[in-house]
């Protein structure tokens, strides 16, 4: 290195050494300090809370989860309604209803009847045979047979 | 004449960062005022505008204090923050980009002493400052922790990341390139 390469040298680092100076000798070094020391204090209640926050969420998330499968678990244990009506309405006419006592086919007609659950209807012993209908008398008499 | 009473050895960064940890506020403060000039003059050369100097000085230390954890003595606490320093700005230049042109650099505005002088001053540290922004960061930050704030390549490598030897090379490729443009 040439010694006017040393004097660039030296000058290029006294020109590094003055870069910033002026504006750094201007900050007013207590105010930053004092600023800084409150953003501090302010800054344990603002961990502590993005520390909560992803607490909160995670189980609340998992709440979610949770409720979303029973729902599931709920929904694809009950039979489709088709399937559910055919159990109340058909199939008992066809098979069921010949194992079922006098008693059960009365309740059955009770709750097949309009207004059977009605508390003002008249009870089933006090119905003749006139007021059931054709398939109800059918099953009647199919549970008789045995 | 009574003897004169002892002058307390200042405590050292690290007893300093040992007794913010035991939650003594001042202990920062301290940190602040011992770092926060060479602090500021290596973010001003980075090229801060003296405006925004204050926020980032902020910024560094408390990005510095919450990561004092991470913080194990492999440089000096002053090194460890210019690094600090050196990211914010980045993200500082980052986010200027994206909202408004990078303002002028004001710290060249001075009227202090011969304005002859003053002007010749102000128009080779504002080629210097212009053309270390030119430079890849890694070259400009080992150029300033070098020349401006006068570290060993040990600590400068440590702090960045590097090697001694890589270090040394970062500071002979940014010298070279700012001769070129300021001769």
């Amino acid at each position: 290195m040439t010694h006017e390469e040393e004097l660039h040298d030296v000058a290029l680092r006294e020109l590094a050494q003055r870069l910033g100076a002026r504006a750094a000798e201007r900050l007013d070094v207590e105010r930053t300090a004092q600023a800084v020391v409150t953003r501090l204090r302010q800054e344990p209640r603002a961990a502590r809370r993005t520390w909560l926050e992803p607490a909160w969420l995670r189980i609340a998330a998992a709440a979610v989860v949770v409720l979303g499968v029973a729902l599931v678990v709920r929904s694809s244990s009950r039979p489709p309604l088709s399937s559910r009506q055919g159990v109340g309405f058909v199939e008992p006419a066809e098979a069921e209803l010949n194992d079922l006592s006098a008693v059960q086919l009365r309740d059955v007609l009770q709750t097949v009847e309009p207004g059977g659950a009605d508390p003002d209807a008249a009870p089933a012993q006090d119905m003749g045979l006139e007021d059931l209908s054709t398939p109800q008398l059918r099953a009647l008499l199919e549970s008789l047979e045995g | 004449m009574p003897p004169a009473e002892p002058v307390a050895a200042a405590p050292s960064d690290a007893a300093l960062i040992a007794a913010w940890h035991a939650g003594d506020e001042q202990a920062a403060a301290e940190l602040v005022r011992r770092h926060a000039r060479a602090l500021a003059r290596f973010l001003a050369a980075g090229g801060a505008a003296e405006s925004d100097l204050d926020d980032l000085v902020q910024e560094t230390f408390i990005r510095g204090f919450r990561a004092l954890g991470k913080f194990r003595g492999q440089c000096r606490f002053g090194t460890w923050l210019l690094t600090i320093g050196g990211n914010v700005l980045k993200d500082a230049h980052r986010r200027a980009k994206r909202t408004r042109s990078v303002p002028l650099h004001d710290d060249l505005r001075a009227t202090d002493g011969d304005p002859h002088e003053r002007t010749v001053a102000d128009e080779a540290e504002g080629r210097l400052l212009e053309r270390l922004q030119g430079l890849p960061r890694m070259q400009r930050d080992v150029f300033l922790l070098r020349a401006q704030q006068g570290l060993d390549y040990d600590e400068i490598a440590v702090a960045l990341g590097t090697t001694p030897g890589a270090a040394r090379v970062h500071y002979h490729h940014a010298v070279k390139r700012l001769k070129e443009h300021l001769r």
